[in-house]
């Protein structure tokens, strides 16, 4: 069956014996720019085949064309949702390669911004799991709530979604004054919607029968699969880069990661609702301890060589652990960029949940996982 | 006196223009206020159309519906960034299954002319070769706002289309 569906091009429906093989995405309601070739025996999932590749647009390879600055930019739109957090190790490890070192209140500005995106980014994630359990009203309320925290990021770095506002040396701006009190007044309102939250979609029993027990992950195969972020900590593992190994100031700050034992989508939804709180009381206890001094160590020049080397860095982004590993052949552009994505490393569950499944719970796995599949194509 | 056939062409003259333009405008403004755009996500722009059907910005004010109908009974493809070359005959493929008549925004700088990744050797320099574009959105990525606007502007040209 699997030789089947692989040799066709575009294998839309394919019978052989008493299995049925459909193609779900990339023109799909339930997929976005992703494909699952699901083979089904009645309506149970008997094999998931994932394809992803459709927005291959080759940014490792460009990077080599490109000057360790002018990766920036290209860089964070493999991720829109959580520009700032895919950036961020990227930055951390030119900057071992050029030897620079932040300003502390740069640091925090990076902590900032990173949380802020992570937000933004569960929030997206959570309109469209709404939508894909049939819950519209969960569409509309954190796309809503999303542009209180849209606005914040427009204050910090000055666009909605590509702020490029980590640099190598430190920040690209300072904080405007009024981010305190507007951030304040955004949590604080969010806060109170939270609760909310909880009542109508995490507590909703229609929502509780849809997504408890659907796509179990257990710890030990989620170890062994090698998932990482939310997801992992839904199965009961409490790893987060931010913990295991504190970087850029996260080691003075204080606060918890929400992991919960179940392994099921609800639980990995739990998570995600759980990192909403956090992270805003990290960006509260940043901006309470963020030293005055300056925003960046010096202005990068575009023409900026690195030293001949290499270096690895890796942080917690949204959607789990992400590492870059930066060579520098001695000129302006480096020699080789290995971007390692979550998302990507996240798929690999995809067969082994979908599998035993029905295939009207295929939209909620999949995305229960939050894979994003511009940034595993990367 | 007037020949038969020549009457007959005088009154055929005088149809078009008495029936002819209300037809074509009350055609064009059913259409132009209720456009069923086609759920196909090819790149990252995604997100900001994501944000567009949001309640801050709400196109179905405009008479944009929601992006989750059947293929078959859309009439908008919204090109979302980057088409690369695994997923152009897959967009080509869309475009061919829509019923006419049917109108192509090609939103985000990748789109348009491969944007950032001009020089990436797996993505199109833009979509025109594959189909033609009604509204071109230029940004990377476009802000809902311009959405709105290229929206407003393909309803514009609508309106003033002859009748298909």
């Amino acid at each position: 069956m699997t030789s089947v569906a692989r040799s066709l091009p575009f294998p839309t429906e394919v019978i052989v014996g008493d299995k049925l093989s459909i193609s779900i995405g990339p023109q799909h309601p339930g997929s976005g720019h992703f494909r699952i070739i699901v083979v089904l025996e009645g309506d149970i999932v008997s094999e998931a085949i994932p394809d992803p590749g459709y927005v291959h647009r080759g940014a490792e390879k460009m990077c080599e064309f490109r000057n360790f600055v002018q990766n920036v930019p290209m860089l964070e739109r493999t991720t829109l949702p959580d520009a700032n957090g895919i950036i961020f190790p990227y930055i951390l490890a030119v900057e071992e390669l050029m030897g620079i070192q932040a300003p502390p209140r740069a640091q925090y500005l990076r902590i900032i911004s990173a949380e802020l995106n992570r937000i933004v980014s569960h929030l997206y994630w959570l309109g469209i799991y709404g939508v894909f359990l049939g819950h519209s009203t969960m569409f509309l309320w954190p796309m809503g709530d999303r542009e209180l925290f849209m606005d914040l990021i427009q204050t910090v770095g000055g666009t909605r979604v590509t702020p490029s506002y980590i640099i190598p040396g430190g920040a690209r701006n300072d904080l405007p004054d009024n981010f305190k009190d507007k951030a304040l007044k955004a949590f604080g309102y969010f806060e109170r919607r939270l609760k909310e939250y909880d009542r109508i979609f995490f507590s909703n029993p229609l929502v509780l029968k849809r997504s408890q027990g659907v796509g179990v992950l257990k710890r030990s195969e989620a170890i062994a699969l090698g998932i990482t972020g939310p997801n992992l900590r839904g199965s009961g593992l409490k790893s987060d880069t931010r913990k295991d190994e504190p970087y850029s100031m996260y080691e003075t700050l204080d606060f918890d990661i929400p992991s919960y034992p179940d392994g099921d989508c609800w639980a990995r939804g739990m998570v995600r609702f759980h990192e909403l709180y956090w992270s805003m009381q990290i960006i509260k206890q940043a901006v309470e301890k963020m030293p005055s001094g300056p925003f960046r160590s010096r202005l990068p020049l575009l023409t900026a060589r690195a030293p001949a080397g290499e270096a690895v860095a890796r942080t917690e982004a949204a959607r789990g652990c992400m590492s870059y590993y930066v060579v520098s052949d001695g000129t302006s552009k480096p020699y080789r960029v290995r971007v390692s994505v979550p998302s990507f490393r996240n798929m690999i569950g995809i067969p082994y949940l979908l599998k035993g499944g029905h295939l009207a719970d295929v939209p909620a796995i999949y995305w229960s996982l939050d894979y994003w599949p511009v940034e595993a194509d990367k | 006196m007037v020949a038969p056939n020549a009457l007959v062409g005088k009154v055929n003259e005088i149809l078009v223009q008495a029936i002819g333009e209300p037809l074509r405008y009350l055609v064009n403004w059913g259409r132009l206020y209720s456009l069923w755009p086609v759920h196909v996500e090819t790149a990252c722009c995604s997100i900001e159309f994501g944000a567009t059907h949001g309640p801050r910005f709400d196109p179905e004010r405009f008479g944009l519906l929601e992006a989750f109908g059947s293929l078959r009974q859309c009439d908008l493809l919204i090109v979302f960034g980057t088409v690369t070359r695994k997923f152009a005959p897959r967009l080509k493929m869309i475009y061919d299954q829509m019923p006419e008549p049917k109108w192509v925004i090609a939103m985000g700088a990748c789109a348009i002319t491969g944007g950032l990744y001009f020089d990436s050797y797996n993505v199109l320099p833009g979509i025109d070769d594959l189909m033609p574009v009604d509204v071109y959105i230029p940004g990377c990525p476009p802000r809902p706002e311009s959405v709105l606007q290229a929206l407003i502007m393909l309803q514009e040209k609508i309106r003033k289309s002859k009748l298909r």
